[in-house]
């Protein structure tokens, strides 16, 4: 049965949780991926049946902080359907929101998230972007009496849906039209909230990923999860690329075992293809034990250790379009049969380097870290 | 003059800091006109950088690298994501078939470039630098206000320029970000390469206390840093602005006197009593004051600073630790480098204040990856003179290229302040811990020596120059 409420020691054990969410993926997961993939399909059930094998809980404080398991939670399900290895990573986040933000209401609602009784998502994408300096907000709040009411538009948010939820951020508009601060929130999809359709994708159809716009929208105290939202974002943002790697990691896990799977019959022209398995694995390994030791720290505010863990998220994304495009090239013919793995795979690969943090972001972001500051 | 006669003019080296002489372009400064002849320069000229003589410049091979016109460049280097770097055509089989990759292009950088093409002409080379890469000669940045100069007038050499002359390819403004020494792959701000061998050439960075914020203090370590405080000293309309230089080692002497004659009003605070202390030992470091104050230096001798208390953007508030205070237009902080550990963290370099080398190799503890100039530490010291560079440039090519062995040999160098109203000079090896002996002492010299096992171990010679109108002010 699920846990209602917190429990002790649920997570203690991380091989029988890694087996469990690995079986899921395997078993229920695979057969479906490119149905999820191509055809548009929101796997809500599996997303469950990963939910209750603990697949999205091990990295809340609340059951033991345990990046590393979460991440290789979402690297199994990834290795199976990149497009639920992604909304993995759009439920691990939404759910450490809600835990990090202290608010008793959105506590009183985080097993439900945890253990995917509901799916959430993350509209920080343009926060993220809007922090660095790369674009502008997109939603504005004005104050209201007790709250604020948000309007605007998001592009493509994932792993929402009607009576659904995602962390949303929206410039605080003063009366002369200058910004004072940002609010971070929970903005629970009400029929006051328009999805909008998104046009077709080239893969990851079934990730459910709309469009929102909203007109004022009323936030208040319940929903709050940071006011003001920048302290937060800062706090919270190696963690919220450290999880994402875990998506590109099984990415590349499956791109490698796509490349051993012809070794026998096509082993002796393969040979004289560069990025051998053994390469790639041997890279993948490294990355991964750099990302397992990252994952012990991940609220370290340090300016070093956000730099490894953009470098490590830029790695991943190389890796993953190295590997995918090496195991259509290992398969040779039938890897170009449009439902084939390494087909979707090359599609996964492709989402992992461009999705927020694309690899030009982290690029920016470490090039900007790494100057040094002047007087002005 | 002819185009031939042109074509014929020497280039003289300075041992001791490394400048050029151009015979081509004289040294008009001191009265030497273009198309001065060394030979002809009289035996007393100083070197217009560091004051030694001209019997301390030996002749400079001019760079001539003709590259074949097959040499690949651009496409020598292919990312890690598409693969293998491809590297040159022949294979080499000495570990350069995927390519040398130096990071830095400081004069330590562009010295192995130039070094391995002597050697190679084929082997291909990829320089990743964070700055713009231009070549310049950074010992004139302590003396380069007073004279005048400019960024443009302190570039010798494009970076593009000197990538295309010696068949490099550039990545500046390019920061490394990670290294794998397993996978040779080095990772950075425009992407991933794979590399053969590896050189740092990292320099070090001012070492700078957090309470004193680097949005409030300038550091002159390089030209890009230099030029920044050169406009903002130039912007307003009063040229003339007092500024605070915080540290009174050497470069923090050589910028205060090069400020003050620049025409600023120049305070120097320094922890200890005199400067440029415990490698000076007291008695000298009072006369370098002397001759400091002479040209208007406020000096605090044995303070420090609590805290900075910005103003505005031109005006802030030193906080002693003794309470006083201390209004100033700009602050400075000379107060000593580092070399960065990062690097060494990810390549798993063994680290003791630079990273460690071997004395005669300049191999790191990674076999394939090598390092010199400012980021190296030598028997347990960094050693941040430029005069080693080309020779440890040298050693390195060397043996990257399996050309005949060049065993580098760590001697110290001959340390000279580039402070003109007080000429210093400290040669042999120094020591902290050892008394210094006075030889001579007159108003205007002052001769001392360390002695260790009978021997002279080092001297120390100060000097006012004959045209100073003060005397020493030993107490």
């Amino acid at each position: 049965m699920l846990p209602a409420s917190p429990r002790d020691g649920l997570f203690d054990n991380h091989e029988s949780i890694y087996h469990s969410v690995r079986t899921v993926a395997s078993d229920q997961l695979a057969p479906l991926a490119n149905k999820i993939d191509q055809e548009g399909f929101y796997p809500v059930d599996v997303m469950q049946s990963l939910g209750s094998a603990g697949a999205f809980a091990a990295h809340l404080d609340r059951y033991g902080a345990h990046f590393d398991l979460a991440i290789k939670n979402m690297q199994s399900i990834s290795r199976y359907c990149g497009s639920t290895g992604f909304m993995s990573w759009c439920q691990d986040v939404c759910g450490l929101y809600m835990e990090q933000s202290g608010n008793s209401a959105l506590l009183s609602r985080l097993d439900s998230q945890a253990f995917a009784h509901r799916l959430g998502g993350t509209g920080l994408s343009n926060p993220m972007k809007s922090l660095t300096g790369i674009e502008t907000m997109a939603l504005h709040a004005k104050p209201v009496a007790n709250g604020y009411v948000v309007s605007g538009t998001l592009p493509w948010i994932s792993n929402i849906g009607r009576d659904q939820y995602f962390g949303a951020i929206a410039a605080v508009k003063n009366q002369d039209g200058s910004h004072s601060h940002e609010i971070f929130f929970l903005m629970d999809i009400d029929d006051s909230v328009e999805l909008n359709k998104c046009p077709q994708f080239s893969g990851m159809e079934g990730t459910s990923t709309w469009g929102v716009t909203v007109q004022d929208y009323f936030v208040g105290d319940h929903n709050v999860i940071a006011d003001p939202a920048m302290p937060f974002i800062k706090r919270v943002r190696p963690a919220f690329v450290l999880l994402q790697i875990g998506f590109g990691l099984g990415v590349i896990e499956g791109a490698i075992a796509s490349c051993n799977e012809v070794e026998s019959s096509l082993g002796h022209v393969n040979q004289f293809l560069h990025n051998r398995p053994n390469q790639l694995q041997a890279e993948f390994e490294e990355l991964h034990e750099r990302v397992m030791a990252l994952s012990s720290d991940p609220y370290n505010g340090d300016k070093d250790y956000l730099i490894d863990v953009l470098d490590a998220r830029a790695q991943t994304s190389e890796l993953s379009l190295k590997a995918s495009e090496s195991a259509l090239l290992h398969q040779g013919a039938r890897g170009y049969i449009m439902n084939s793995d390494v087909q979707r795979r090359i599609r996964e690969a492709h989402f992992v380097a461009i999705v927020t943090p694309a690899i030009k972001h982290l690029r920016w972001e470490m090039a900007k870290l790494m100057r040094e500051e002047l007087p002005s | 003059m002819s185009a031939e006669k042109a074509a014929d003019w020497q280039l003289y080296i300075c041992r001791a800091c490394g400048l050029i002489y151009d015979e081509a372009e004289g040294d008009p400064d001191s009265g030497l006109a273009a198309g001065t002849r060394f030979a002809d320069i009289p035996e007393d000229w100083e070197c217009p950088l560091c004051g030694v003589t001209k019997a301390d410049f030996e002749h400079f091979d001019r760079p001539q690298i003709a590259l074949d016109a097959n040499t690949s460049q651009l496409t020598s280097f292919t990312d890690a994501y598409r693969g293998r770097a491809v590297g040159s055509a022949a294979f080499c089989g000495n570990g350069l078939e995927d390519g040398l990759v130096i990071v830095g292009a400081g004069t330590a950088g562009w010295s192995v470039a130039e070094a391995v093409r002597r050697h190679d002409e084929t082997v291909p080379i990829l320089l990743l630098s964070s700055c713009p890469a231009n070549v310049y000669h950074k010992p004139e940045l302590s003396i380069a206000m007073s004279r005048q100069l400019d960024e443009v007038s302190l570039v010798r050499e494009s970076g593009q320029q000197a990538a295309q002359r010696l068949g490099v390819t550039l990545l500046s403004n390019t920061s490394v970000v990670g290294l794998n020494p397993a996978s040779k792959q080095i990772r950075t701000t425009r992407g991933s390469f794979q590399y053969g061998k590896l050189v740092l050439a990292v320099g070090s960075k001012p070492a700078v206390p957090s309470h004193l914020p680097h949005s409030s203090v300038w550091r002159v370590n390089n030209l890009e840093h230099w030029s920044a405080l050169k406009n903002q000293l130039s912007s307003s309309a009063s040229t003339q602005k007092s500024i605070a230089v915080i540290g009174a080692g050497m470069v923090g002497c050589e910028i205060a006197e090069d400020l003050l004659r620049a025409g600023h009003h120049v305070s120097m605070i320094n922890k200890d009593k005199t400067p440029v202390y415990p490698l000076l030992p007291e008695a000298a470091g009072q006369r370098l004051v002397t001759a400091l104050k002479s040209l208007g230096l406020n000096y605090f001798g044995g303070q420090e600073i609590a805290e900075i208390i910005v103003e505005d953007s031109n005006q802030q508030k030193l906080v002693f630790v003794s309470g006083e205070t201390l209004e100033v237009n700009h602050i400075i902080a000379a107060t000593g480098l580092a070399t960065d550990k990062r690097l060494s963290r990810l390549a798993n370099v063994e680290f003791k204040g630079g990273y460690v080398v071997d004395p005669v190799t300049l191999q790191t503890s990674q076999p394939d990856i090598y390092a010199l100039g400012d980021c190296i530490s030598i028997n347990g010291s960094a050693c941040r003179f430029i005069e080693p560079i080309r020779r440890q440039a040298e050693t390195i090519a060397a043996q990257l290229t399996e050309k005949v062995a060049v065993p580098y040999v760590h001697s110290a160098p001959v340390i000279k302040l580039k402070t003109r109203s007080c000429k210093v000079v400290i040669d042999g090896e120094p020591d902290k811990a050892t008394h210094w002996t006075t030889v001579k002492e007159t108003e205007k010299e002052l001769l001392m020596e360390q002695v260790k096992g009978g021997k002279v171990s080092a001297t120390l010679m100060l000097l006012y120059p004959n045209n100073s109108d003060y005397t020493s002010g030993l107490a």
